[in-house]
């Protein structure tokens, strides 16, 4: 595909403003086709694309070139119960997967709120954290196997299922887990399985103050019960929520902490009164709670709602994915909000509380380039901040192009210097997904 | 701790914020595994194009005419963009200014259904040869409708014989519905009247305005009109319809007044009459027709309305996709059209029961599950959930 309007759809990924048009776009019927594509394109940069929702620039065409969707390869593989693994191509959906394993009673843990539509290559790329991740850690914890083909055409195997079939090669799969797009193109994963929690009940508190909130977040975390998922939502999103058709009669000026604990029935059962009593003794004065699946889904819905309705209040927002130490909330939140009322346009904050991960949605609108760029400067002075507290950049959208520029504050001269020398191996002239990651990663013919 | 900011007000045509949760609900994106070919994709170029920063082309063409319209994005756009509206607004231009022409056919049903009395009149045939057991097209199901008799004639002869005293509706009786597919009609009249409902037949009703809505064609504000004035001053509670996608046109053209309701839903409110409990080994598939719960946005049919017709029943695998059917892109875009619903059916092959009923409550669907008699290698009915519910002229009389 070339045409100008087929370039048009694959311009951009979830930060829609941003557009960068490819030259082409193939859409391989299946893995060997992916390799055959690989193999001939010559003197050009590709770029992978699972389902395009990255929301750090990393499946666009930075630099032009050919932009290779894996759309097609949704199969899965095999599951396999004895073993607790699976075998998917990396275009299948991760909401899909999960279909696929509840008749077996199992789980693939991982759960970014994208799962409706991202890819597991996406989710592999970018090392896809979620709501369940502060328990069941992220994408990375499950990989057991890649098959990446590489610039030349070649495919190659990096791990696999215990007593997996085949050659053994070497393990270098962490190397690929994260690589966004820059060293391969993965066509294949293994990934371990759990068994399914048997129950869950999932809690919702709403707080006054800051400082009872962070009293809650501390109760949770070292709670034995050993909560999934600690979501905070800041009075600007429980407003946004409150004010929109899903109003569900919550204090607009008030934080909000969902949380949940899930396993063997007999167990969580006794354990929900202690939770509830964290939230309480924290300063609650609203604790709600629920096991059966629909109030499970109101609970967590306004936090669920939250990416949808900031795209109907605002043409555009621009979300950072800071990791910080929690005792650095009160300052970060107080410094976004301190930004976002002298630039003049609104932040809405949410963050997986459990582990520091911080996402501050600023809302503008991008057909105003003097928006653009003060919200950019926002973004660049945040970090700084996040960076001196003794944070980082990002906990789980990857660097991709939009946040390349600020690598040099986390990393030092020697490690970045190493760092490049990976793709430099698999990738020399930077042919794949060129600019992404590391400014000065740019592709030369 | 508090910001000043304001939060902007809501405005629900500010444009999608890309965040791509439409794709896997679509079936042109599934079919294809093309951006382009998603929601997502055509949103993004027809705002490229109306913002001057892409050329019109035939690709844009293109990828406009393959929109089924089921409107599954809808129910999945988590940022609420109307994209049905968009989309109607987009290819009612493109059919006006030449960059889409739809199929001679299509245009001249279009034309006919302006008419009902005419477009009845012209399908007797057809109608006649239903009645005698001959089907004259792979999309025209089995039924034994009335050749002569219409619905209004109907209900005002079963009114007069029953004399129910309950809620009062109105019946959308529809173009293709009462031309061809006369029978769910007099069923849907059965069923209301059974359960103590009073049903008014207004004569002067027309065609919805889906087939125009669904071609891109002119004439959809005329017949808006006239469905309005046909539809005052009846003193009803609700208009029922018992086709999703015309029950979806008409509500968007009386906006409230009355509501029009499906009528399938409207009977679960009432608590309704139960069939006996059917023996054996039969087993229905219930579909749902994208315009009930992607359009309507209902939630599906009620699950007391299905046990009350006395089967064994379950959803179909993936009850909420589309089949295929698409009003009319079963006509325009048979290739796509028929891809699809070989996925949706495939099921049935190995489906439990004898027989297997397939039961969806709109007509088009209908037409579109019965022309899958190619693709499933075992036999099976179609059937208006309706028809299920029905208790049959002797028993109705007699009861
Ligand atoms: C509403 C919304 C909510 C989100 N929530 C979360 C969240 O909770 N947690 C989270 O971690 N992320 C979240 N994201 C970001 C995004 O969904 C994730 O980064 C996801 O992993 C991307 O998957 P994808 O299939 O869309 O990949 P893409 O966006 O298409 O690609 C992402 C990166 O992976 C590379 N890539 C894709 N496929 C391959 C392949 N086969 N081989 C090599 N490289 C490949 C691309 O080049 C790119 O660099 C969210 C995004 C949105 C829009
Ligand atoms: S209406 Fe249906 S076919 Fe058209 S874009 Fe939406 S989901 Fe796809
Ligand atoms: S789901 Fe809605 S907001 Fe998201 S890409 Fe689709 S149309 Fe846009």
């Amino acid at each position: 595909m070339t045409s100008p309007a087929q370039m048009a759809g694959y311009a951009s990924d979830g930060l829609g403003y941003k557009t960068f048009p490819p030259d082409a776009v193939v859409i391989p019927a299946d893995a060997d086709d992916l390799a055959r594509v690989i193999a001939v394109l010559k003197g050009v940069p590709i770029c992978l694309r699972g389902a395009g929702t990255s929301l750090s620039g990393g499946p666009v065409a930075a630099q032009g070139g050919v932009v290779i969707h894996t759309s097609r390869l949704r199969a899965i593989r095999k599951i396999c119960p004895e073993g607790l693994w699976c075998e998917v191509e990396c275009g299948v959906n991760l909401n899909r997967l999960d279909q696929a394993l509840a008749p077996y009673g199992l789980c693939y843990p991982p759960d970014p709120s994208s799962g409706p539509v991202c890819t597991i290559g996406g989710n592999v790329a970018s090392n896809a954290g979620g709501a369940h991740c502060f328990r069941y850690g992220v994408t990375g914890n499950y990989v057991l196997g890649v098959e990446v083909v590489l610039l030349d055409g070649s495919v190659h195997r990096f791990g696999g299922p215990a007593g997996g079939r085949g050659r053994w090669q070497e393990d270098w799969k962490r190397l690929m887990i994260g690589s966004e797009g820059t060293l391969g193109a993965f066509t294949r994963f293994w990934l371990r399985l759990t068994p399914r929690a048997e129950k869950a009940w999932t809690f919702r508190a709403t707080y006054a103050d800051l400082a009872s909130t962070e009293r809650a977040i501390h109760g949770l975390v070292r709670h034995p019960a050993f909560p999934v998922a600690i979501e905070l939502m800041d009075p600007r999103a429980v407003a946004l929520v409150e004010s929109s058709s899903m109003a569900m009669g919550l204090p607009k000026d008030h934080f909000m902490i969902v949380t949940e604990i899930d396993g063997p029935a007999a167990l969580v059962d006794r354990r929900v009164e202690s939770v509830a009593e964290v939230l309480r003794s924290a300063g609650s004065k609203d604790v709600q709670f629920g096991d059966s699946p629909e109030a499970r889904k109101n609970l967590f819905q306004a936090r669920k709602a939250m990416g949808g309705l900031l795209g109907q209040i605002s043409p555009d927002y621009l979300v950072q994915d800071a990791v910080i130490p929690k005792r650095a909330l009160a300052e970060l939140l107080q410094l976004i909000y301190d930004e976002a009322d002298q630039a003049g346009f609104p932040a809405v904050t949410v963050m997986h509380a459990g582990d520091g991960n911080l996402h501050p949605n600023f809302l503008f609108d991008s057909s105003k380039p003097e928006e653009l760029e003060k919200v950019e400067g926002i973004s660049k002075r945040l970090m700084e901040r996040v960076v001196a507290v003794g944070g980082t950049l990002s906990g789980e959208h990857g660097i991709g192009n939009d946040k390349s520029e600020y690598m040099g504050m986390v990393f030092g001269p020697d490690s970045l210097r190493l760092q490049l020398a990976i793709p430099q191996i698999f990738n020399p002239r930077h042919v794949f997904n060129p600019l992404k990651v590391f400014p000065e990663r740019r592709f030369a013919a | 701790m508090k910001q000043t900011a304001a939060l902007p007000q809501f405005d629900p045509l500010s444009a999608c914020v890309h965040c791509g949760f439409c794709l896997e609900v679509c079936p042109t994106y599934q079919l294809t595994g093309d951006e382009n070919n998603s929601p997502r994709g055509r949103l993004r170029i027809w705002r490229e194009e109306a913002a001057g920063r892409l050329e019109a082309e035939p690709m844009t063409d293109f990828y406009t005419s393959e929109c089924v319209g089921c409107l599954a994005c809808e129910t999945a756009c988590p940022a609420g963009v109307p994209y049905g509206e968009i989309f109607e607004k987009t290819r009612h231009e493109h059919v006006a200014t030449g960059r889409f022409k739809p199929k001679l056919e299509l245009k001249v049903a279009a034309m006919a259904v302006g008419y009902p009395a005419l477009f009845n009149l012209a399908l007797t045939p057809v109608r006649a040869l239903r009645s005698l057991g001959f089907l004259p097209h792979p999309l025209v199901f089995p039924g034994r409708p009335a050749v002569l008799e219409s619905t209004a004639a109907y209900a005002r002869r079963f009114m007069a014989l029953r004399k129910p005293d309950g809620p009062r509706v109105a019946l959308l009786t529809g173009c293709l519905m009462e031309a061809m597919f006369r029978e769910i009609n007099f069923a849907t009249v059965r069923v209301l009247i059974e359960n103590n409902v009073r049903v008014v037949i207004p004569d002067d009703q027309g065609c919805c305005g889906a087939f125009q809505e669904h071609t891109g064609l002119d004439g959809v504000e005329a017949l808006r009109a006239k469905n309005r004035q046909a539809f005052d001053g009846h003193d009803v509670e609700c208009v029922v319809s018992n086709s999703a996608g015309c029950g979806f046109a008409l509500a968007k053209t009386l906006d409230g007044k009355p509501p029009v309701r499906d009528v399938l839903g409207f009977l679960g409110g009432l608590g309704i009459k139960p069939r006996p409990r059917v023996a054996g080994n039969a087993r229905v598939y219930v579909d749902l027709p994208c315009h009930l719960v992607h359009g309507q946005k209902a939630d599906g049919i009620p699950k007391a309305v299905l046990d009350a017709t006395g089967y064994e029943w379950e959803l179909a695998p993936c009850a909420k996709d589309c089949c295929g059917s698409g009003g009319i892109y079963n006509i325009q875009k048979p290739e796509n059209a028929r891809e699809i619903l070989a996925r949706k059916s495939a099921f049935l092959d190995d489906a439990a029961g004898e027989p297997v009923i397939l039961a969806t409550s709109n007509h088009v669907c209908m037409m579109q599950w019965n022309s899958a008699r190619s693709l499933v290698r075992r036999p099976f009915q179609v059937h208006h959930v309706i028809q299920l519910l029905d208790p049959g002229e002797k028993a109705l009389l007699n009861s």
